[in-house]
């Protein structure tokens, strides 16, 4: 018993429930300008997932991974699949996607998913390397259920799948020589999707643009991101509103803030209540508790992406670090897309941010995957 | 291992360069930029309201009120009250609703000017304040609507000024009227919003005083939500944007005037029925005692605003009640011009004794100028010329003292310039204009020729004559209590002596046996004057008086023309009398 109190990563537990707190307390907050019941009392909503997902994250955490990895992932994986074709098939529509079956969001269930597959089949311990085949495989367990979300549409919960596989392929070193001339290519063609469109938007030629739209698979709202990405000016009142709001949000708060609950962007609405406490609670938080207030939430984060790390370090398992690397990843890519969009360092994408944003489907599952490093942690065999 | 401890190191270090971005770059909004996005959002989530200071009255030299501000009430309703959630026509049906429900429960009639349109107009671009919906309500409307109130949140009475003119046409021109203008000089209007639009003084005192009796206009800064309303209490609770007043608005200041309510009430009596204009002046300063511009109008009825209607028929009325013939009606002076060419002649060297025979008609080359005595005057010299207005006498002393000196002498007296009266419009009018023609100058001695001049500047010519010579800026505000007495702009070049000639002319024209303005005579102080009868084309004459009285120690000098009239002597003379007899009184049996 003493032996699991002390392999317990308490550093990683603790800031988690830290955040998960911050979460109740500015869904309450984002929540009071609304005055649907049920948007007001989100927060209790919230407060009860998170409760039901630590008890997730305790099941997970006293099993052993290995069992979890052995027995679960491959029919956890398949479910996932078949989930996400129901869900394009049966699903309910909103917002212009079909992303919710029954009562919760099958792409946030496939995330884990993909990374359980994925470390169960490179960390294989009857091949020493990983090669070309391995690689395949690997863009193949990404790549299916990434193609089945894009298709709801929902193009941000896709993107993310892609740098969560990326850094657990790279930092298990599979097939390096084929897959860096792979990113170096995604990178160049990722930068000339962005030129190209800077170049339709600012050209005088209507003919130049047409014939540059024609041959960029972009919706019409996928461009008109782009657009408020590069030029933020351009349409402060119709497509860059959120960004405009967002910012004007972030810099209110200033140092210290404007106390909580006392956020005039929010409760003016200038902030639109429609996304304040999903994708943008970040807003709320950076507003009402300022550049303090952000940097204690940063810091709360890196403690628990690098407690998740070192848990990845102290394993010696190859499957095990894989899974910590993945989950840490995706929390980290979460974390990045989210602020970096709200301060307009990248595109509008609605991802939300991991523990604090309203979504129950997200949390539980974060729980669960954290609750699956936690287990690496416990059960990690002490090196000699 | 296929996953090294370093590849993790490597993934670590990734991860803390993108919080360190991410940290760089909230640093930049929050702490380096964050003036610039407070602006921005005080900008976008406040509104300036302005409230006009309350205008200033117009008083008479006796305190009479002649132009004030009241208090006009309407009922008002704040759409946030009725605010629905969707489209924006859930929100107007419910404030349509409940106006016609209101409209029942008060007995009046629901305004015609609130359409779906109008509030749809009024959500959109001032929703942070109440929307007129009842102006101008009597006290039983009010009362009825205050015993009812209670069932009507989102209703109140607002108070806001209107102006009022007590006397209706009552020195009309001289006051003027306002309008209502959008203030185009602040830079802010668009994002401004305003109870009522500034009101803007467009003719008369109200317009060359507009500044001293508008005031300054308070402005508070509320804030909006992102719909433009006003946030209701329970959302908003305590945000660090409140209601805050900027500027105060300040009450403009009272004007009082020279103008002597009684002296300008019977001058405007005179006028019943004839288009014309009368300029009393105080000759000792050159205050303004009355200014009348016959037909005037009736200044209320430019309140709030002049009906379209209204403004056609008074602009296209034949007799241009509009206007100020005062100032701005340009007319041949005739006969009381022929002081000032006495002046001049007088000046350069002409003596008054001279004797001249005048035998009806004047000739100087071609031209032919008859005396308004068929068979002559005989014989006479500067006074009898002046008593009598002989044509030919002054046309000769025109030829001999030429149309330099004539004019310089004119000019000294205010003609052909701008009086400099604190009022507008001030014409200048003129003294001669091409083409030249040899007899002009003769024609302009006797106050005909191309002569134009404005009552005001014959009234100042009058006052100049009345205090021995000296000329005053005419002014309309009344000097502050113990302020030195204003100096003369100028002296006549001539001696006292000659200006006394003149004046004893002058006093002949009303005493003499002959004289031409004996309907002046009567009065229980001695008085002087100047008839005069300028031909305007067609056999039409403008018919003038010029007085001033007493004659040893004047108080008052009047100019007062009257168009279209048989005589000065037998139209205008006996107005002027009957506004002197008003202040000094008539004599005994007469």
């Amino acid at each position: 018993m003493l032996g699991r109190i002390l392999k317990f990563n308490w550093f990683s537990f603790l800031s988690m429930v830290a955040l998960a707190v911050i979460g109740v307390i500015f869904i309450k907050s984002a929540g009071e300008a609304r005055t649907i019941t049920a948007l007001h009392d989100a927060w209790r909503v919230h407060a009860a997932t998170a409760l039901f997902g630590l008890i997730v994250y305790f099941t997970l955490a006293f099993i052993d991974y290995r069992k979890i990895l052995d027995l679960f992932t491959t029919p956890y994986f398949l479910i996932s699949l078949i989930m996400l074709v129901a869900v394009l098939a049966f699903g309910s529509k909103v917002y212009g996607g079909k992303r919710w079956l029954w009562f919760f969001q099958p792409s946030e269930i496939a995330k884990p998913a993909v990374i359980l597959m994925l470390a169960k089949m490179l960390g294989r311990t009857d091949r020493p390397t990983n090669g070309f085949l391995d690689l395949m495989k690997g863009v193949g367990i990404v790549a299916v259920p990434a193609l089945l979300i894009l298709a709801e549409p929902d193009m941000g919960t896709a993107l993310v799948l892609v740098p969560t596989a990326l850094a657990m392929l790279l930092c298990a070193r599979v097939c390096l020589k084929v897959l860096i001339p792979l990113l170096v290519a995604g990178a160049l063609s990722a930068g000339l999707v962005l030129g190209a469109v800077h170049k339709a938007e600012t050209t005088t030629d209507p003919e130049l643009k047409e014939k540059i739209y024609k041959y960029l698979p972009l919706k019409e709202h996928q461009r008109a991101r782009l657009r408020t990405f590069l030029n933020p000016e351009a349409d402060p009142y119709g497509s860059g509103w959120n960004l405009r709001q967002s910012m004007i949000s972030i810099g209110n708060g200033s140092l210290s803030g404007k106390g909580i609950g006392k956020g005039e962007q929010k409760k003016l609405q200038y902030l639109p209540p429609s996304v304040s406490m999903n994708d943008f609670i970040f807003c709320v938080l950076a507003e009402e508790t300022g550049f303090t207030g952000s940097a204690v939430m940063l810091s709360l984060f890196l403690v628990l992406l690098l407690s998740g790390l070192w848990t990845a370090v102290r394993s010696n398992d190859d499957r095990g670090r894989l899974v910590a690397i993945g989950v840490m990843t995706l929390v980290f890519v979460h974390i990045y897309i989210n602020i970096a969009m709200s301060i307009g360092l990248m595109p509008i994408t609605g991802l939300p941010l991991p523990f604090i944003s309203a979504g129950k489907t997200f949390l539980v599952t974060l729980l669960a995957a954290l609750g699956i490093v936690q287990s690496i942690s416990l059960h990690r065999e002490e090196k000699i | 291992m296929k996953v090294p401890s370093w590849s993790i190191a490597m993934l670590a270090t990734l991860f803390i360069a993108g919080f360190a971005e991410l940290a760089i770059g909230l640093y930049n909004v929050q702490v380096v930029n964050a003036g610039e996005y407070k602006r921005d959002l005080t900008h976008q989530a406040t509104r300036r309201v302005r409230k006009p200071g309350i205008r200033g009255r117009i008083l008479d030299s006796k305190g009479g009120v002649l132009a004030e501000s009241r208090a006009r009430r309407d009922i008002v309703c704040d759409l946030a009250v009725f605010r629905k959630n969707g489209s924006i026509s859930n929100t107007v049906a419910a404030v349509e609703e409940e106006i016609v429900r209101l409209a029942g429960a008060l007995g009046v009639d629901r305004p015609e000017s609130i359409t779906p349109r109008r509030i749809v107009r009024h959500i959109r671009t001032a929703s942070a304040i109440p929307m007129c919906v009842w102006r101008d309500l009597d006290e039983s409307t009010l009362a009825r609507f205050e015993e009812r109130a209670a069932a009507f949140t989102g209703f109140s009475v607002e108070s806001h000024a209107e102006r009022h003119y007590p006397r209706g046409s009552f020195a009309a021109h001289l006051i003027g009227y306002t309008g209502r203008d959008r203030d185009t000089s602040d830079p802010e209007e668009a994002y401004m919003l305003a109870y009522e639009l500034e009101m803007k003084g467009r003719s008369g005192l109200e317009k060359y005083y507009d500044d001293y009796l508008a005031g300054v206009s308070g402005t508070v800064r509320i804030p909006v939500d992102a719909r433009g309303f006003k946030p209701v209490e329970s959302t908003s609770g305590n945000i660090s944007l409140e209601e805050t007043q900027e500027r105060d608005a300040q009450n403009g200041l009272d004007l009082h005037l020279t103008i002597d309510p009684d002296i300008q009430a019977v001058a405007e009596r005179q006028f019943e029925g004839v288009r014309g204009a009368c300029v009393a002046l105080d000759p000792r300063d050159g205050a303004v005692l009355a200014m009348v511009s016959a037909p005037a109008f009736d200044l209320n009825e430019f309140v709030p605003f002049l009906s379209t209607k209204k403004y056609k028929a008074l602009s296209e009325d034949p007799g241009r009640p509009l206007l100020n013939r005062a100032t701005a009606g340009l007319y041949i002076p005739g006969s009381t011009f022929k002081p000032v060419t006495a002046i001049a002649a007088l000046n350069s060297g002409f003596k008054a004794h001279d004797d001249y025979e005048c035998t009806g008609v004047y000739k100087l080359g071609t031209m032919r100028l008859r005396c308004w005595s068929r068979w002559g005057q005989g014989h006479l010299n500067m006074r009898g010329a002046i008593e009598q207005s002989c044509n030919p006498y002054f046309a000769r002393l025109g030829y001999l003292v030429g149309s330099n000196t004539l004019f310089r002498t004119a000019r000294e007296f205010g003609f052909n310039a701008k009086t400099g009266i604190d009022f507008a419009p001030d014409y200048a009018g003129s003294l001669a204009s091409p083409p030249f023609y040899p007899g002009l100058v003769s024609q302009s001695a006797i106050g005909q020729g191309r002569l134009q001049v404005t009552p005001l500047q014959v009234a100042m010519e009058c006052a100049a004559l009345a205090n021995g010579g000296k000329v005053y800026t005419p002014y309309l505000k009344k000097r502050p209590e113990g302020s030195p007495p204003p100096e003369p702009v100028r002296r006549l070049t001539c001696r006292p002596e000659d200006i006394e000639t003149v004046r004893r002319g002058m006093r002949d024209v009303v005493e003499g046996v002959r004289g031409t303005g004996k309907a002046l005579g009567g009065l229980t102080v001695p008085c002087a004057g100047k008839t005069g009868t300028a031909q305007i084309g067609n056999g039409m004459k403008d018919t003038w008086v010029i007085a001033f009285a007493p004659y040893d120690n004047p108080t008052i000098a009047i100019a007062l023309v009257v168009e279209r009239g048989e005589s000065g002597g037998k139209t205008a003379a006996p107005r002027v009398h009957n506004i002197l007899a008003s202040i000094f009184g008539e004599k005994e049996g007469r």
